[in-house]
């Protein structure tokens, strides 16, 4: 009984991670430096939702669909406006990473600036009272969480393997000065990993409103996790970033069943550190992956 | 007389100096990108606090949390001995966080997030610092003596081979030189004085807890950082300066603080993103940021 509840607990968990992870992932294969202001493209859309469905009363689907098109944005323009110049000024990882840094405190403060500091919640579905499925407790809420995010992974290994874009996007992430000699636009394809990394973000920050509380804060956190999860997957690769999630939120949730709950975000931490130290690669990563750089 | 708020802030440039110069030291001299300077700062802190709390005199205490606070920068540059870059901050990032969820967790020593109320002033030979002004002098010193001693540490031979690592790392190695050694140095000594400032800190505030070293600070000081220029001394004590006084002058605006926070906090961010797009090398930066 507790044990397939721990196990729903994860998979939920994993789910969210999962979409943050891909989207992170995505971005930072094809253009090698950590977009960490991602993290608040995630809250941006769940505040969004909150802004034009809470507030304002515009249909559910249609709130959804206008905040996940301009999380989008929010990342393409980031990109474009701050990322471009700066590479092409030449500069290293770390001055991206800064810059990014700057763009997530700013978003962050913003939002706080805006909706306060205090938490909320969008009240879509009704709280339903759970299904037993397999002796666990999950809503409905919580299923379509673990559904939707199956669906999107599947349909992003569509595009990244089965499309002309997802194979231009392996092959910058795979070699930058070899694709670029065989006419592959880096920028243009910086700018779909940008727009779709961000599309996934938009959609986790909408199931992560519906699921939980937003609060202006939480994007460093879920930065981190989604972080965390491509680097046990793997960071050279989407789909094992998705596993690395999954196995992130398992080792979340089973840890706290043995650990105060307070530690969950040190779990994290602490996995992110034993990755790094004896195997950068990740569980399932062909690369060099941490060592690389 | 001087206006007792302006004494307030003040003090609190001292303990950035500090703050600030000692992670130069890593970040700029040495190259380490290490984004848990914050938790160096917080540990220094409550090791110093604790210690006081617990009937050792403050000058132990005070030596204490630097001593405590470089022993875990040995252990952090121990464990991140093969990372660079974006993976060493992040790595070290996550190590702020680690050092926050058990400064919030270990209840029974830290009393959590209720923090830790009535630390007491420091007493030195005798003589309790209690005024403001009284303090100021103290924490100037303090951060007087920080920066001469890092001033003379970048002079030195040791200096020049702490940024000969930051240029050319596999160069040094190829001379023979043991660079890992010379990361740990650096780091251990820049946790020194973010320990001292810590305790500089609690001291002065009496009262700490665990949110008080979180995120936002590791932003301020990283922004200074950056503002006054990657390596260099001068610029770090400058924009210490500039970056804590000018903000004030938004409370002439007189938001509420439910406000004043988060737009101090963008004007840090624009400050951050600006000087990175338009002048990378800060005010008085030798070196271009990394």
């Amino acid at each position: 009984m507790v044990m397939s509840q721990l196990v729903m607990n994860s998979l939920i968990a994993g789910s969210i991670y999962a979409l943050v992870a891909c989207g992170f992932s995505l971005i930072y294969t094809t253009n090698r430096f950590m977009h960490f202001a991602h993290g608040t493209t995630i809250v941006a859309a769940g505040y969004l939702l909150y802004q034009l469905f809470q507030v304002l009363g515009i249909p559910f689907f249609a709130a959804s669909f206008v905040s996940i098109c301009l999380a989008g944005m929010l990342g393409l323009s980031t990109y474009y406006y701050l990322y471009l110049p700066l590479q092409k000024r030449k500069a290293s990882n770390i001055v991206l990473l800064i810059a990014s840094i700057g763009v997530l405190i700013f978003i962050e403060n913003l939002i706080q600036l805006i909706f306060g500091a205090s938490v909320k919640s969008i009240g879509y579905i009704k709280i339903a009272r759970g299904m037993d499925l397999l002796g666990a407790v999950i809503t409905p809420l919580q299923l379509t969480i673990i559904l939707s995010s199956i669906i999107l992974l599947g349909v992003l290994s569509f595009l990244m393997y089965k499309t002309i874009l997802g194979r231009n996007m392996r092959a910058v992430a795979d070699n930058p000065e070899l694709s670029s000699i065989i006419g592959i636009d880096h920028v243009k394809v910086s700018k779909y990993s940008f727009l779709i990394g961000s599309y996934l973000a938009g959609i986790a920050g909408i199931l992560i409103g519906l699921e939980q509380n937003l609060e202006p804060t939480m994007g460093t956190s879920l930065m981190i996790k989604g972080f965390t999860g491509a680097v046990i997957g793997g960071v050279g690769s989407v789909p094992a970033a998705a596993l690395g999630s999954y196995l992130l939120g398992f080792a979340e949730n089973f840890g706290i069943w043995y650990l105060p709950s307070g530690y969950k975000d040190a779990i994290a931490f602490i996995l992110l550190f034993l990755f790094l130290l004896f195997r950068p690669s990740g569980m399932f990563g062909r690369e060099k992956g941490a060592s690389h750089d | 007389m001087i206006n007792p708020y302006l004494i307030h802030l003040l003090i609190f440039v001292g303990i950035y100096i500090i703050l600030v110069v000692s992670l130069n030291l890593a970040l700029g001299y040495t190259g380490l990108l290490n984004l848990g300077h914050v938790a160096f700062f917080g540990i220094g802190a409550y090791t110093s606090a604790l210690l006081v709390k617990a009937g050792v005199p403050f000058i132990t205490a005070f030596f204490s949390s630097g001593i405590v606070a470089g022993i875990f920068g040995y252990l952090l540059v121990l464990a991140t001995k093969k990372l660079k870059g974006d993976y060493l901050a992040l790595t070290t990032l996550g190590f702020s966080y680690v050092v926050y969820s058990v400064l919030i967790n270990w209840g029974s020593l830290t009393r959590g997030p209720l923090g830790l109320p009535g630390i007491p002033k420091p007493e030195l030979f005798g003589y309790v610092i209690t005024s403001g002004e009284a303090y100021l002098l103290f924490a100037g010193f303090i951060a007087l003596l920080v920066v001469l001693f890092i001033f003379f540490i970048i002079q030195s031979p040791f200096g020049r081979l702490l940024e000969a690592t930051r240029d050319d790392e596999l160069g040094l190695r190829v001379l023979g030189k043991n660079t890992f050694a010379l990361k740990c140095k650096a780091m251990m000594i820049s946790a020194f004085f973010a320990g001292i400032a810590g305790s500089v800190y609690a001291h002065y505030i009496t009262y700490i807890d665990p949110g008080s070293f979180m995120l936002g600070e590791i932003i301020l000081m990283l922004t200074i950082v950056i503002v006054g220029g990657i390596a260099s001394l001068k610029g770090s004590v400058v924009a210490t300066f500039l970056i804590i006084l000018i903000p004030e002058l938004l409370r002439f605006f007189h938001l509420p603080s439910s406000v004043l926070g988060p737009v101090r906090q963008m004007l840090y961010a624009l400050i951050l993103i600006s000087i990175v797009l338009f002048r990378p090398r800060g005010l008085f930066g030798r070196i271009d940021l990394a």
